[in-house]
């Protein structure tokens, strides 16, 4: 304020006085933060929109960011430089971690072995935690017998491992003779006396207490100041088991569950390329729950996988539960109807959707896997199109599409038709629909009300129903009430067919966010319709193509293949191609490699040509 | 308050002002009552009476109602009044629903009105939204409003599904025209053809003792007996149904109306234009007086015109292309090969041949108007639109001299391949 009045004083030369009044009565008002000429200024006049470089997927761009310097690597030592990555990134996350104010924790592992325990039982707040557990005991090397005690969490470790494989030879077997030299006994245990296959040294008590964390068990012996960690853990979950929401007749049965390593090996078995990276992360700064970004190194663009990594180090939050939650925090309009990331169950479709270019996201504690980049033709395809042969699956999509624009337009349609323009229904429509309003006493606003909101009643109220009742329970409500309604007079039979089909068509697409997206605009839709017809809901569909053609997906753009138009046109957009015959992968992936399959893919087919060797290799042979 | 509150307040009040608009426009449908069938005919108090048939709802259910005698699927209304919007405004003194033309399905005439012109109301018709193009016009013999009451569809339960089958069948009897209102306007107000329109009236016979042929046509075509088409609306001797028919071809001159053909003439008048589909034509059996051959007629190909002017006077040749498949055959003559078959086919030909040209002699001599069209070929004789004006086509027609040839092919005897003779226990041939 003191500044503002300075500046009102310098400036005032004569005849600006009163302006000058003025000005400072508005400098009186920033009290509330914004000065209302200001305002008025911003909404009224035109605005040069600032300069934003919102992130848009070109081609292979480098980035400087850990992952996109070596991406021209192509031989030898891949796993090794990859393996040696992970390290760096945990070895990142230590750093900033233990950096971080846990200046209270000694980071360093003492030899004595009193003093490990000490920093154990504080940082583990024992005994008030009650599933922690300490065993100690003791090795017997060569004469000495040496104290040592392992700390896990009882529940999330396989107590058989940790006895067979990792108490029994430290206890018993450790007295057998040593074979070798007598060096390091540190060294020696390591690679004599635990036969175990996830065994690490560490230096810090930080990683002991991570590991534990994730169901490790850290051994400290004393006199020796690193300790080993080692990966017993057996969280109890879920076995693979079928999908429960996506569920395909041709097609794998199997679901992620709620492991983090389940998920990521359920996607490595089925997915066996050698530049498969599973990356790892860890989000929620007090839940610390490890994620895994996954990616083919060789076809993901670069700047895709370095912008994911990106925003996902970049959240900040306490605690963070589950894809569902990962998924609003990263997408890039949250208030967009349609999702922009896709959610599935399924391995499989992850599996082929990393075979595009595009990278997913598996979080532990979440059967849900997200793979992004999503466009809008997503939506409509599920994971069975590609294991049907293409006119099974074009007939699907096609289907699809038209229970879209159902879902989304039919009862606006139904109203802007009866109410605004009876001249296009055939008359013998108009007088059935005539003859079945007579009886109804509501405008016909207000029956498409009532009966939209009794049907998503009775859908949220399926899914709460327990047990057996709760389909049956459904389709007896849909059915009684309707008929009762009709019965009653309060709507016409015309409009619970209406609402069926609309419904019918909201369950048939098969993206489950993506369904609700139109159930929502569909009400929308029937407002405008109500107001104004045939122009209300052209306005409504021009306003959310607006808003849909602005939508970056991961710097995709929403709805493209449509917009902007890429190599190859709508071709894929919502009719696909046989299987050999879909070449190149989708243009705007912006993939390093574009050729999936050569030109011709199935070299069984004869052909004219002499110059192809065919599959026995015999030259005669015209293939 | 943040930027984004104010904003939020701004959005707000812009978006309360839809709904200022309140559905400005919106109808119920049940709030309107729908116009089927819209009758002009001359006032006696007034220029124009109006009658209006409007549909009632269909009886919902199926199996309650249905059967009663006078449960007509429609109500009829008529008005005196100027014009044909006023008309509306009275109707709407008695009738609860607001009335909406947007479904009418034919716009009726009485003769009486026509012969005086209708230019003015097809000019209001024509700049009304709500009237459909495609909509047939019918001229009552007697008036609009009679026949509109004797319309009493037994066939179908909804009003305006009978009048959009009725006035169809000109695609498989060719015994009406084909009349669409809009085709309608543009002839009266074209250079080179004249509108026609469908002929239409009550049944005047209402038990099957009164059944006459007196006013049949079939003396003028030369026959002893009538054939089918051979009825102007009203005379043809039918029985329950409707108690309304349509059948024939009103003449217009420009928007005036100036005779009435019957059926055959019809007939003839659709195979002219190329508008013909197929129908059953009873021929006169060559071979054999007195039976009749009866053939499923249709187009080979469209006809083919060609006009020429000699001394100012237009030449008109006209080629029909026709084939047929026999249905029946009264006698026992073999018409499916040999010498017999073509014997039939110059029979059909010479038939065709003689109806056509005492229609087409009809249309110059007597009404001097050329309702089929002929002028649209003329055109191209001159060479600046401004010649084509001034030689007055229409004017001309009353000279014009035709030229007709016919092809009738037969290409299907139906199952028969060949007619044999019924044997009785007379011994030989038992039929005539």
């Amino acid at each position: 304020m003191n500044i503002l009045s300075i500046n009102c004083h310098t400036k005032s030369h004569g005849g600006k006085h009163r302006f000058l009044h003025v000005q400072a009565m508005k400098n009186l008002e920033c009290e509330y933060g914004v000065n209302i000429r200001k305002a008025i200024k911003d909404i009224l006049l035109f605005h040069e929109p600032k300069p934003q470089k919102p992130f848009i997927l070109t081609e292979a761009s480098q980035v400087g960011k850990n992952g996109g310097s070596r991406g021209s690597e192509e031989t030898g030592d891949r796993k090794r430089k990859r393996k040696k990555n992970e390290n760096l990134l945990l070895k990142k996350y230590d750093e900033k971690h233990s950096g971080q104010g846990s200046g209270g924790t000694r980071t360093d592992i003492s030899t004595q072995l009193s003093e490990n325990l000490n920093v154990i039982e504080e940082q583990f707040s024992l005994p008030l935690n009650g599933d922690l557990v300490i065993r100690k005991f003791r090795i017997n090397v060569r004469d000495s017998s040496i104290e040592a005690f392992m700390v896990f969490f009882d529940g999330l470790v396989d107590t058989k491992v940790i006895d067979d494989d990792i108490l029994q030879p430290l206890m018993l077997l450790s007295s057998l003779d040593i074979k070798g030299e007598g060096e390091d006994i540190l060294k020696y245990i390591r690679s004599h006396i635990v036969p175990h296959n996830q065994l690490k040294e560490v230096r810090t008590h930080q990683e002991v207490i991570d590991a534990v964390y994730f169901g490790g068990c850290g051994i400290y012996i004393d006199g020796l100041d690193t300790a080993f960690t080692a990966d017993v853990k057996d969280f109890p979950g879920r076995s693979v088991e079928k999908p429960n929401n996506e569920l395909v007749i041709m097609g794998p049965q199997e679901g992620f569950t709620e492991s983090l390593r389940k998920n990521t090996g359920l996607i490595r078995k089925r997915l066996m390329d050698r530049n498969l990276i599973a990356e790892n992360i860890e989000l929620g700064k007090r839940s610390k729950t490890p994620c895994a970004i996954m990616y083919i190194r060789d076809i993901a663009n670069d700047s895709l996988v370095s912008e994911v990594r990106r925003r996902l180090q970049k959240i900040e939050v306490d605690h963070i539960m589950d894809t569902g939650e990962l998924e609003q925090f990263i997408e890039d309009d949250p208030y967009y109807p349609a999702p922009q990331v896709l959610s599935t169950e399924r391995p499989d479709r992850v599996c082929s959707m990393l075979a595009e270019g595009r990278v997913a996201i598996i979080m532990h504690g979440s059967p849900y896997a997200l793979v992004v980049p999503f466009t809008n033709n997503d939506i409509l395809y599920s994971a069975e199109d590609q294991y049907l042969r293409f006119p099974y699956s074009n007939l699907l999509r096609i289907i699809r599409v038209l229970a879209l624009f159902m879902s989304l337009l039919l009862p606006g349609i139904y109203l802007a038709i009866t109410n605004y323009h009876h001249e296009m229904i055939p008359t013998d429509l108009l007088l059935a629909i005539l003859s079945a309003r007579e009886k109804v006493p509501f405008p016909s606003v207000v029956e498409v009300f009532l009966m939209e909101i009794s049907f998503e009643l009775i859908r949220e109220a399926g899914i709460r129903i327990p047990g057996p009742i709760g389909p049956t329970l459904g389709i007896i409500g849909a059915l009684i009430l309707g008929q009762a309604a009709v019965e009653a007079n309060i709507v016409s039979p015309i409009l619970i067919i209406v609402v069926a089909v609309t419904g019918l068509g909201s369950f048939a697409i098969p993206n489950f966010s993506g369904g609700f997206a139109f159930r929502i605009l569909r009400f929308g839709f029937i407002i405008l319709a109500a107001l104004s017809g045939f122009l209300g809901i052209t306005v409504g569909l021009v306003l959310l193509g607006l808003w849909s053609v602005n939508v970056k997906s991961f710097g995709v753009p929403y709805i493209s293949p449509v917009a902007p138009r890429t190599r190859g046109g709508f071709s894929g957009a919502v009719l696909k191609s046989p299987v050999w015959k879909q070449e190149l992968r989708p243009d705007y992936m912006n993939a390093k490699k574009d050729r999936k399959q050569p030109e011709i893919s199935r070299r069984w087919i004869k052909r004219g040509t002499r110059n192809l060797k065919s599959d026995s290799g015999n030259e005669n042979d015209q293939v | 308050m943040t930027r984004f509150k104010l904003m939020t307040a701004v959005m707000m009040i812009v978006m309360l002002c839809p709904l200022l608009t309140s559905c400005f426009d919106a109808r119920e449908v049940d709030d309107m009552g729908f116009v089927i069938a819209l009758g002009l005919d001359k006032g006696k108090t007034n220029d124009l009476r109006m009658t209006l048939q409007i549909a009632k709802p269909t009886a919902g259910e199926t199996g309650s109602g249905g059967g009663k005698e006078d449960d007509l699927p429609y109500v009829q209304f008529s008005v005196e009044a100027p014009s044909l919007f006023s008309g509306l405004n009275m109707i709407n003194t008695f009738a609860s629903k607001q009335i909406s033309l947007t479904h009418i399905k034919v716009v009726v005439f009485s003769s009486e009105l026509a012969r005086e012109g209708l230019g003015q109301y097809l000019r209001a018709m024509i700049r009304g939204r709500e009237f459909r193009p495609n909509m047939p016009i019918v001229i009552a013999r007697n008036t609009a409003e009679e026949y509109l009451k004797s319309v009493d569809p037994k066939l179908v339960l909804n009003a305006s599904k009978y009048y959009e089958l009725v006035y169809q069948s000109y695609r498989y009897t060719a015994l009406i025209p084909k009349v669409e209102f809009h085709d309608f306007y543009l002839a009266t107000e074209s250079l080179c053809k004249n509108p026609v329109a469908i002929l239409g009236s009550e049944v005047k016979f209402t038990s099957a003792e009164e059944f006459d042929i007196k006013n049949s046509t079939y003396r003028e075509h030369g026959r002893t007996v009538p054939f089918e088409g051979d009825f102007l609306a009203g005379d043809i001797p039918a029985l329950g149904g409707a108690r309304s028919e349509n059948i024939g071809l009103a003449v217009f001159d420009g928007d005036r109306m100036v005779g009435e053909l019957d059926g055959t003439d019809t007939n003839m008048h659709l195979l002219c234009t190329g508008e013909y589909i197929h129908s059953y034509w009873t021929i006169p059996d060559p071979l054999a007086e007195g039976q009749y051959v009866v053939l499923d007629i249709k187009q080979k190909r469209h006809p083919r015109h060609h006009v020429e002017i000699v001394d100012g006077k237009p030449v008109i040749h006209i080629t029909l292309s026709l084939e047929g498949d026999m249905l029946a055959v009264e006698s026992n003559i073999n018409y499916e090969s040999g010498e017999n078959s073509k014997i039939l086919e110059s029979s059909v030909e010479s038939y065709t041949r003689e109806q056509t040209m005492q229609y087409l002699e009809k249309t110059a001599r007597e009404f001097k108007s050329d309702i089929c069209g002929f002028g649209e070929h003329a055109k191209g004789l001159f060479t600046t639109w401004a010649e084509w004006e001034a030689y007055q086509w229409k004017a001309k027609y009353r000279f014009a001299t035709f030229n007709v040839h016919v092809n009738f092919n037969v290409r299907r005897p139906g199952l028969i391949m060949k007619n044999e003779a019924t044997i009785s226990s007379g011994g030989g041939s038992g039929s005539k």
